[in-house]
C-alpha cells in the first residue's frame, strides 16, 4: 500500500511492519507498555505532512496548518 | 439527508477480526483506495488505541462527471478515527470525506465488539450519514446512494464461516461496502450525475 507522499512509501511500509507486529502480539494481548515503533513513525510523520502540505490536503488540526478551513468551503 | 445502517457477524472472534480489519488495504476487493497513511496515533490513559488516518482513493471519474464537477482531481481524501479498547473489546471507526465536500458528504460509523452470545464471533455495526449539497436532485441521489451501498452489503455474503486470513480480510471488505460506504456511495453518485447530465444535453 502506497503513501499519500511517493517518498514515504518505504518508512511507511518500515513503520507499519513495526506496528502491526505490536499490535497483534503486544496490544491486543493486553502487553502495552510503551510503543517500540516511536522512532520510526516520527520519521515517517515528518514525510507524510510534508506531503499533505505539498498536495493541499484540508486535514485540520495538524500543527504545520494554517487557520483550519471548514468543511463546506472546501470545493475539491 | 440520508442515514443507512447494517449489522453484520463474522465467524471469527473479535482479536482476529480487528487484526484484518487494521490492515485490510491493500485489497484487490478494492483497488480504488491506492494510499493509506497514519497521521496520529497514542495511547489515552485507559490503555485504548487512538488512531487518525488519511485515506486516499482513486475515483477513475468518467470525463463527464469531472466537467460538472469543476475538477480534473479524481484523488479524493477520507479522514478516518479509530480507537481500540483491548480490555472491553471495542473497535470504533469514524471517517468522514474531505474532498468534494461541496458536493456530498457522507460520514461514517463503524464499531466492532463480540458477539453477545457466542465470544467466538464478531459483530459490525454499520452507519452512515449521506448528505448530497447544491443539485435539485439531491434527495433522489440521496435515496440512490444509499440504496446502493445498501443493496450491496445484502447482496455481498457475509463471510461467517471463513477458514482463510485472506478470505476473511476479502470477506471484511465485502461487508463494509468496498472499505466504506462512500465507494458505493460516490460511484452511484457519479453514475447519476453523468445520466442526468446526458439527459440535459437532449
Amino acid at each position: 500500500m502506497n503513501s499519500v507522499g511517493e517518498a514515504c512509501t518505504e518508512l511507511k511500509r518500515e513503520y507499519d511492519q513495526c506496528f502491526n507486529r505490536w499490535f497483534a502480539e503486544k496490544f491486543l494481548k493486553g502487553e502495552s507498555d510503551g510503543d517500540p515503533c516511536g522512532q520510526l513513525f516520527k520519521r515517517y510523520q515528518l514525510c507524510v505532512q510534508k506531503a499533505i502540505k505539498e498536495k493541499d490536503i484540508p486535514i485540520e488540526g495538524l500543527e504545520f496548518m494554517g487557520p483550519s478551513k471548514g468543511k463546506t468551503e472546501n470545493s475539491s | 439527508m440520508k442515514i443507512w445502517s447494517s449489522e453484520h457477524v463474522f465467524g471469527h472472534p473479535w482479536d482476529t477480526v480487528i487484526k484484518a480489519a487494521m490492515r485490510k488495504y491493500p485489497n484487490p476487493m478494492n483497488p480504488c483506495v491506492v494510499g493509506v497513511d497514519v497521521l496520529d496515533r497514542s495511547l489515552d490513559k485507559q490503555g485504548r488505541l487512538h488512531s487518525h488516518r488519511l485515506l486516499s482513493t482513486e475515483w477513475g471519474l468518467p470525463s463527464i462527471v469531472k466537467a460538472i464537477l469543476g475538477t480534473s482531481r479524481t484523488l479524493t481524501y477520507i479522514e478516518e478515527h479509530s480507537v481500540v479498547d483491548p480490555v472491553e473489546k471495542k473497535m470504533e471507526l469514524c471517517s468522514t470525506n474531505i474532498t468534494l465536500t461541496n458536493l456530498v458528504s457522507v460520514d461514517e460509523r463503524l464499531v466492532y465488539t463480540p458477539h453477545p452470545e457466542n465470544p467466538e464471533k464478531t459483530v459490525l455495526t454499520q452507519e452512515a450519514i449521506i448528505t448530497v449539497k447544491g443539485i435539485s436532485l439531491s434527495s433522489y441521489l440521496e435515496s440512490l446512494m444509499a440504496n446502493t451501498i445498501s443493496s450491496n452489503a445484502r447482496k455481498l455474503a457475509l463471510c461467517s464461516s471463513c477458514g482463510h486470513w485472506e478470505e476473511l480480510q476479502r470477506g471484511l471488505l465485502k461487508v463494509e461496502g468496498s472499505g466504506h460506504a462512500y465507494f458505493a456511495g460516490f460511484s452511484a453518485l457519479a453514475k447519476a450525475l453523468a445520466v442526468n447530465a446526458s439527459h440535459s444535453e437532449k
